[in-house]
């Protein structure tokens, strides 16, 4: 614990140690593939209504080709360049900063900010993304899920509210544990009850 | 004057007390999530679509107004205070607004950016009733041909010219495409890509991919980094603000340049209110160099808040006219809009002033409402509003989850819908982490059914000759500006690349 504590800073360490190290990205890569024949598997096997010319299959088969040339772009482009992210990023990739800058007559690095960390060979190397974290989040979402028709609204809302804000590092877990409450119960009552949407009381609503 | 007599009728419809009630309530929800550090309009209005559905449609829209604009007043405050603003579109304004704050105007800041988005808004909204008519003639002389190139135009310029990269841009478009084409299609009746889920034939839920990819994508997002990450220090505002007439007319000519910059943008699909926020700053920054105004760049110059939120709000009020008279989207939020009219069976464009005419003209009538109300709600309690600021991070996303979860549930109360949640949650998380753009996957999603059926029905008009698409001088002027505008990208892009690789350092110990 204390050595990781040492180096205040959040740089994140890195160290090449095989084909994946820096191309992690390659999961897109994957995804894009797997669209691209599960849709190409849908249209071949598409069992076609009516016959109008051009058919149901003519748009998703443009798809499919655009599909299958992206994911090889962005494989090459992966391939290319091991990237290692570097700290806090608030960057936001539906506009470039390079654009952005350019018309506000101002720096690059201004525009979104910019982590003066790089990434440093030296110390323990930990993944970018803090897998626990996620973890705990999806995991509560998906306990919520299964729970709801059981549990009904106040609590499983209440359970996934504390889930999320342990997760997020809250060190009062009872206070936390009110909190949770007074927020599922205020929603079910100014959502189910007050503007009529359909939560489920769970086994409660045979109490109430 | 046909406009005002409408618009009339429109007041009378909104001034009713539960309208104004659902004004209210919907600039106070806006205002809050859009001051929410980290969280944006987009994120105001995703999060609180779902939540509107079990309104009557005119009630809906009416606070739909009021939450598309709060988020707009309530962006530039986190940036101002804290320095990390809501949404993109609020950074240029945070450029000087920080600034003020730092050097104790914070007050002052706040009352320009407040006052600039309500005099943009307020000049945008009373074009969007004078010209949506005209738009809408337009509109109705429009072909399969011509609303095909409009979306391939929204398309290409979302993905591909304004995005960081054309490859990630595309790809994001190509996976919002996928996801438009589940359910069965419109025009033949014929079931496709639901792997037998009879859940899927009316297509995966708008609700489920807006809440996914805007809401629940974020919440991993700040999860993945929320312990390794250091958070922001905010700066402390308290009381009243108000403007000194000396001010007044000081920020006055830049709010108007602020304005002009920010009215083109809201009927070009090029994002939203960036380009034009940033444009205004640029122009700003460079007429105080002119003047060698001190204040601009050091303590903070009051024109260089004033004209990015005007731009802001003007591109905002004319998207608005675009949405509802063209049923173009030209940002992420307003194919949000689109989607909320979609869920009530309405399809924007030139029909539906025909259609749900008296909805339009409340709708409208309650923007002017609702900037008047958002006006006085920010200049009068922004010391209050600045309160939210110290919500707790985990309170917070906590929150959002809970709230993402009610809305998708609360739509269709069906738990597979949960499921696709998370599902489009770990979507926009991936895509977040590799800085794919998000907002692309939306205008595919909304416009990607009209591309197809309207290249479908251009094809069959024309009998398979793709020469039809390009027939009309609209269309082929469409695709020239495209043409143009990726090449240029294109160029800009190889050449910020060759110099990014040249100066790039690796690993700090190297």
């Amino acid at each position: 614990m204390s050595t990781t504590q040492s180096t205040s800073t959040s740089a994140d360490t890195v160290r090449i140690t095989g084909f994946f190290s820096g191309r992690s990205e390659l999961v897109v890569t994957a995804l894009l593939l797997v669209l691209a024949t599960a849709l190409s598997i849908g249209t071949a096997t598409m069992n076609v209504m009516g016959d109008t010319v051009p058919g149901p299959q003519f748009f998703p088969t443009i798809v499919c080709v655009l599909l299958y040339a992206l994911a090889v772009a962005h494989g090459i482009s992966v391939l290319r360049t091991r990237r290692f992210p570097q700290g806090a990023d608030s960057s936001n990739p539906d506009f470039s900063a390079e654009m952005l800058a350019e018309m506000g007559d101002t720096e690059r690095a201004e525009v979104f900010g910019s982590s003066s960390e790089r990434p440093r060979r030296t110390g323990r190397v930990r993944m970018y993304s803090d897998w626990k974290t996620i973890g705990w989040i999806v995991g509560g979402i998906a306990a919520f899920i299964l729970m709801l028709p059981v549990l009904g609204w106040i609590i499983s809302a209440a359970g996934l509210f504390w889930v999320i804000c342990k997760a997020f590092g809250s060190a009062r877990p009872l206070f936390d544990l009110g909190v949770s409450f007074t927020v599922s119960s205020i929603s079910y009552l100014a959502f189910g009850v007050g503007l009529g949407l359909s939560l489920p009381a769970g086994f409660l609503g045979g109490l109430l | 004057m046909d406009q005002l007599n409408h618009l009339m009728e429109g007041f009378a419809g909104a001034l009713t007390l539960a309208n104004l009630m659902w004004v209210l309530i919907g600039a106070l929800l806006g205002t809050a999530v859009g001051v929410l550090p980290g969280l944006g309009s987009s994120m105001a209005v995703a999060l609180l679509l779902p939540v509107t559905f079990s309104l009557d449609p005119t009630a809906a829209f009416i606070m739909f107004a009021g939450i598309y604009f709060g988020g707009m007043f309530g962006d530039s405050t986190a940036g101002i205070l804290l320095n990390t603003p809501g949404a993109s579109s609020a950074i240029a304004t945070t450029f000087e607004g920080h600034k003020m704050a730092k050097s104790g105007q914070a007050a002052r800041a706040l009352a320009t950016a407040a006052m600039g988005a309500f005099i943009g808004g307020l000049i945008a909204t009373t074009l969007v009733v004078f010209f949506a008519p005209s738009l809408v003639k337009l509109a109705t002389a429009f072909g399969p041909a011509e609303y095909f190139a409009l979306a391939i135009f929204a398309f290409v310029a979302i993905s591909s010219v304004v995005s960081e990269s054309i490859i990630k841009g595309l790809s994001a478009l190509a996976i919002g495409l996928v996801l438009a084409l589940i359910g069965v299609d419109g025009i033949s009746g014929t079931v496709r890509y639901t792997s037998g889920l009879p859940q899927l034939f009316d297509g995966l839920s708008i609700v489920v991919i807006t809440v996914g990819l805007l809401a629940l994508g974020e919440v991993l997002h700040v999860a993945s980094r929320v312990h390794r990450d250091p958070s922001a220090m905010r700066i402390p505002t308290s009381g009243r603000i108000r403007l000194s007439g000396a001010d007044f007319r000081k920020a006055l000519p830049a709010w108007l340049r602020g304005t002009a910059f920010g009215l083109p943008f809201g009927v070009i699909p090029a994002g939203g209110a960036e380009i034009p926020t940033f444009l205004a700053y640029g122009t700003e920054k460079r007429l105080a160099a002119k003047r060698k105004d001190p204040e601009f760049g050091t303590t903070g110059s009051i024109n260089g808040v004033a004209a990015p939120e005007a731009a802001g709000n003007a591109t905002a009020g004319m998207a608005m006219g675009a949405l509802l008279a063209l049923g173009l989207p030209v940002s992420a939020t307003a194919a949000l809009m689109i989607a909320a009219f979609q869920q009530y069976g309405m399809q924007p464009g030139p029909l539906l002033f025909e259609r749900s005419g008296d909805m339009v003209w409340t709708l409208l009538a309650s923007l002017f409402v609702g900037l008047v109300m958002l006006l006085i709600i920010n200049m009068q309690f922004a010391g209050l509003w600045a309160k939210l600021l110290l919500v707790p991070r985990h309170y917070l996303y906590a929150g959002i989850t809970v709230l993402s979860m009610l809305g998708v549930y609360a739509v269709s109360s069906s738990l597979i819908d949960l499921w696709f949640l998370l599902a489009i949650g770990l979507l926009g998380f991936m895509m977040r982490r590799y800085h794919f753009p998000v907002a692309p996957v939306l205008i595919a999603v909304i416009l990607g059914p009209l591309a197809e059926t309207s290249l479908r029905r251009a094809l069959t008009v024309s009998e398979g000759s793709l020469a039809y698409l390009v027939s009309s001088p609209a269309t082929i002027i469409m695709y020239l500006l495209l043409t143009a505008a990726v090449v240029l990208t294109m160029v800009k892009h190889a050449a910020s690349r060759r110099r990014l690789r040249a100066e790039a350092q690796v690993l700090q110990d190297s």
